[in-house]
This record gives C-alpha cells, structure tokens and sequence, in this order.
C-alpha cells in the first residue's frame, strides 16, 4: 500500500508541474513572439498604426514564370493583428490563401495586396490557385 | 519543391510546433514521471491476470447474433465500397473527395483511436472478412462441406501486416511527396488491389485465420483494440480492465516489428518535413546525381528515409532488449523482445494522436458535412443539406493543440512503463531484479518520448 500511496504522489507531482507550466505559458508565449522581427524572410505588420500604409514594412512576395523568388516565404504574425503582405507576378494568376479561403486575382506585371485580420492560428498556404503552386506560408501565433 | 503527403492534401491548417517552453516542460515531466515510477513501482504484476465482468447473456447473445454481424458486415462492405466508388468516379481534388477523407481519416485515424478506448471496433465492420465469411458460407451451402485451407505457416506470425503497414503509409506519405498529389482516383485503385490480395490470402488460409494475422487494418487496428475496455471471450462480450488485453498481445511472431513500426512510420510523417527535411534534400540531390528523375528521387530518397527510421526505431528497443538480458535471470533474448512488445503500443497510440489529432479533427468536420452532402465533389449534389458548409478551424487554438500533443506523449509514457513494469515482475520475481531490468525499459521509453516531443517542436518550414 506504501507503494500506491507513492505513486498517487508522484502524479500529484506531475500534475502540478503541469499546471504550473501551463500557467507561465501566457508570460513565456508572448516574450517568445516578441522578437520574431529577426530573419529576413519574417515580418510582422507594425502595430503603430499611425505610420501611413507605404511607410509600413509591407513583405512583398514576387512571382516569376510561376515559382516565387526565393523558394516559398514564410510570414509570421500574431492572431488578432492584421496580416498585410503584397503578391507581384509576371503573369497573370489567381492568389489563393487556404484556411481563411481568400482569393484575389493579380494581373500580369501587376501587384495585389492582401489585408485581413488574423482570426485563425496555426500554418496555412497561400499558392497560385491555377498551377497549384505554394508561394508563401502564413503563420499566426497564438 | 513542393511537398504535399496527405494531411496537407486534405486540410488546410497544419499545426504550429511546440514552442522550446513547452517542449522543456514536457521533457522534465517525463524525466520526474520515470524516476518516480523507478521508485514507487509496486511489487506483484496487476494486469497479468484478465479481470472482466461478462454482459448479460440476454444482451451479449444480440450484439453477436448472426443478423447482427451480417448487418454491421453489410455496413463495412457498402461503406468501403461507395468510397472505392467516390475515388473512381469522383473529382480529382483530394479534398473534395469523399475517398481519401474517409479511408484516410475517418477509419485509418478514427479506428485506432476509438478501438484504444472501446476494444477492437474494425472486426464487425471489417469489409473483407464480411465478404470472406460470406463466400465461406457460400461454399459450405453449395458443396455441403467447410472449404479446405493450408495452414498457416506459425513463423509467418504477424510479418505479412508489418508488410502491409509500411506498403499504406508509403501509400499515404511517400508516393504523395514525388511532386504529384495522391489522386483520389489512385487510392481508390490500391484499394481494389488489396481487396483481391486480402481475398485471395482469405481463400487460402480462411477468413478469420488471415484476419488474426496477415489482413493489415485487423491486425493494426486490434493492436489498438487491446488497449481498450470491451471485447469477446467464449463468444461472450465482456467488459474489461483497461489495458489487460495488452498482455497477451504479442504472443506471435512479428508483433514486436507491427508496433516498432507504427511508430516509425508515423515518426517518419512528422520528420520529413520538419527534423530530416535538410538530410532528405540532400538525399534527393544525390539520387538526381545518380541519374533518377525528380518524382523517382523524391520517392527513392523518402522510402529510403522511412525505412531508415523504421531501423533506427527498432535499434533503440533491440538496445532494451539486448540490456535486460544483462539482468541476471534474465529469459532469452526471442522471449523479451516479443514479451515487451505490447508495452509500446500506448507510445504508439501517443505518437498517434500528438501526429494527426488536429487533422482528424478538422477533417472530420468536412467528412461529416460537405463530403457527406456532395460526396464525389461535383458540386452539383446536396444529398443533406450540408454541401456548402467548411471547416472551422476555429474549435482548435494553438495552444489546445499543444497541449493535447505534449499530454499524449506523457500519457503513453506512463502507461508503457506500467506495462513495462508489470511484465518485469512475471520474468523476475525478485522484486529488485525486476526494477534493475527496467532502466533498460525506461531508457527505451524516455528516448521514445523525447523523440516524439522533439518530433513536435521542430520547425516545419
């Protein structure tokens, strides 16, 4: 009996220790998506709103001949902010963000810009709808 | 280079990776959890002996009447066979497809994680044992006598679904990555082929004999089913203590090679986009070298990276194994590596669920609602109403996801060392002994687990 009594301890241990880690998680998960504006490839919409839209570091993702330049990008952001980043193609193509199911054509030698709020975490594809081919990954963090 | 295995065929959201905060915590519980265990381990085995409570006579004799089972085989025939339907005839975008969300997600997900709770679920349903017991009756009613089988040879043991397993998930990962989806209209296809391989294996060695050994779903799927609380003794159903079952799983060859590889190849799902993704590109530049095309390299350099997992797996717990023998009084090596087998299958019902939880739940949500409505994707059908409805990713947040990875992993690692632990005490009963053999078993679990954790918290980009 000495034994189970042990190992009800040891689990109320752990339990703990559980709790406890999912309490710091709040603390932790914002210093750690703090310092994403590291990386080239990362992004993040400035929260100043008060900068007008040009100045803001806007990513731009270029097209050419169907294949994004640089391999496929990765943006981040946080949910609840607003994900802002620009598409220019050689071609004409139709832009396709999967999960927020978002579709914006973008003409040939032209620019489209996308702006919508984050409502939903996790890592969602953004590809050229006619050839199936992935040009940016979004992800939002919690 | 675009991959594109299945779960990112079908849903759109993929999972973020563990943040290092959690991953840490995660690790130290497992690390606190072991140690304890080492030390509060009790002395005589508890799930050794079946403990069950039998249903009633009345009820028990219902569930498994002969309407009954013919009924829930219909079920399993006419479902599998409207998805093989739905692959053929169907759109070819995969997820407006009813066949790859429903072979793929609904049963091939859905069966190991309810059967872990409930018992083996996938035996009643199970479409070519339906179809096999059927042409055996047939036989007996036309001929006046059994039908004649070989038997089956002992040493075969479980290796033709070990087989299997890896020929699915090649299926599933691997021939999807070579650039080309996998079309709904392929699995539809390896679906009809395997259905005349089961067949034919059913005509030779009888239904229930390749049923208990060599069909792939039963055998993987009723691995799972040993975890959970329901099953069949003497024709009677029965409810059971969790886990009993386990024990006496892995009494035939190539049990210890199933689970070993339940593991690897859902390790190797989660790696090759995020841990081995550098070494797999790497691998596929040198296949191109050698003069292969893009698609053959792709799949050359992913087969040989699953099987290499597949090695890597097995070396960890033949080091178990090959410990343990070290422990005085130790039974031979056959007897632990087959004896200890069973204790893996909670990891790999962990791995599982930490892997491909978010997907299921998310595709199911199409499975039930627009795949149900318009199940071959036309767009022209709205069987009930529900043809236009999405997905919600909404019901997940990240950090419920997260969380419900990292507590699967711990959880499989607490009950895989209880089983471990368990089964330590049958081979020595000396009690110390017993322990001393453990380190050995928990050192196989915690690198298992760690593994798992780590799966998880490595970038996939």
């Amino acid at each position: 009996m000495r034994d189970v009594r042990k190992l009800v301890l040891a689990l109320l241990v752990v339990a703990a220790a559980f709790a406890l880690s999912a309490c710091g998680s709040s603390d932790d998960g914002t210093t750690a998506s703090g310092n994403t504006e590291s990386g080239s490839k990362s992004s993040k919409s400035a929260p100043e709103a008060e900068k007008p839209a040009e100045e803001q570091d806007v990513p731009t993702i270029v097209v050419r001949g169907g294949e994004p330049v640089g391999g496929v990008q990765t943006l981040e952001f946080s949910a609840g902010e607003q994900i802002r980043f620009r598409v220019s193609s050689d071609e004409a193509e139709e832009i396709h963000v999967h999960g927020y199911d978002i579709a914006k054509d973008v003409p040939a030698g032209g620019t489209v810009e996308f702006d919508f709020p984050a409502e939903l975490e996790g890592i969602y594809e953004a590809e050229l709808e006619e050839l199936g081919v992935q040009i940016a990954e979004l992800r939002i963090n919690p | 280079m675009s991959f594109l295995p299945i779960a990112h065929a079908l849903a759109s959201r993929q999972d973020l990776p563990v943040p290092a905060w959690l991953f840490a915590w995660g690790a130290s519980i497992v690390l606190i959890v072991s140690f304890f265990a080492l030390s509060a381990g009790w002395r005589e085995p508890r799930f050794e002996q079946p403990h069950s409570r039998p249903f009633g006579a009345g009820l028990s004799r219902a569930l498994l009447s002969v309407p009954a089972q013919i009924l829930c085989g219909a079920v399993g025939v006419f479902l599998f066979g409207f998805a093989v339907y739905a692959g053929l005839e169907g759109t070819v975008a995969p997820d407006r497809n009813f066949a790859l969300t429903f072979l793929f997600v609904t049963c091939w997900l859905g069966f190991p994680f309810f059967s872990a709770i409930f018992g083996d679920l996938f035996r009643p349903f199970n479409p070519w044992r339906a179809i096999g017991r059927a042409a055996g009756a047939g036989f007996r009613a036309i001929a006046g006598q059994r039908a004649a089988h070989l038997t089956y040879p002992e040493r075969l043991g479980r290796w033709p679904a070990v087989i299997g397993l890896l020929a699915i998930v090649w299926l599933e990962v691997v021939y999807g990555s070579g650039g080309a989806i996998l079309e709904p209209e392929v699995a539809a296809t390896a679906a009809l082929v395997y259905t005349v391989y089961a067949l034919a294996m059913m005509a030779l060695f009888g239904a229930e004999e390749w049923c208990d050994r060599g069909e792939v779903f039963s055998v993987y799927f009723g691995m799972f089913g040993r975890l959970g609380i329901f099953g069949t003794h003497d024709g009677r159903l029965e409810r059971r203590r969790p886990f009993t079952a386990a024990t006496t799983w892995a009494t035939v060859p190539g049990s210890a090679a199933l689970v070993l590889a339940s593991i690897a190849t859902t390790s190797y799902d989660g790696a090759s986009e995020g841990a081995f993704a550098d070494f797999i590109e790497t691998g596929i530049g040198w296949a191109e070298d050698i003069g292969l095309g893009v698609t053959a390299s792709i799949r050359f350099t992913d087969t040989v990276f699953m099987l290499l997992t597949f090695a890597a797996v097995s070396l960890v717990y033949w080091l178990g194994v090959r410990g343990m023998r070290t422990v005085p009084g130790a039974p031979s090596l056959a007897k632990l590596r087959t004896g200890f087998a069973h204790t893996l299958i909670p990891i790999a019902l962990a791995y599982l669920v930490a892997h491909y939880f978010s997907l299921f739940v998310f595709q199911e949500q199409a499975q039930f609602t627009y795949l149900l409505s318009d199940p071959l994707g036309t767009g022209t059908t709205d069987l009930f109403g529900t043809a236009s409805s999405g997905v919600d990713y909404t019901v997940l947040t990240a950090n419920a996801i997260w969380y419900v990875q990292v507590g699967a992993l711990i959880v499989g690692h607490v009950l895989a060392l209880m089983l471990a632990h368990d089964r330590a005490l049958v081979y020595w009963p000396d009690y110390r002994k017993a322990t001393a053999s453990q380190y050995w078993m928990l050192a196989v679990m915690v690198a298992f687990t760690c593994f798992g954790l780590y799966l998880l918290s490595v970038s996939n980009g």
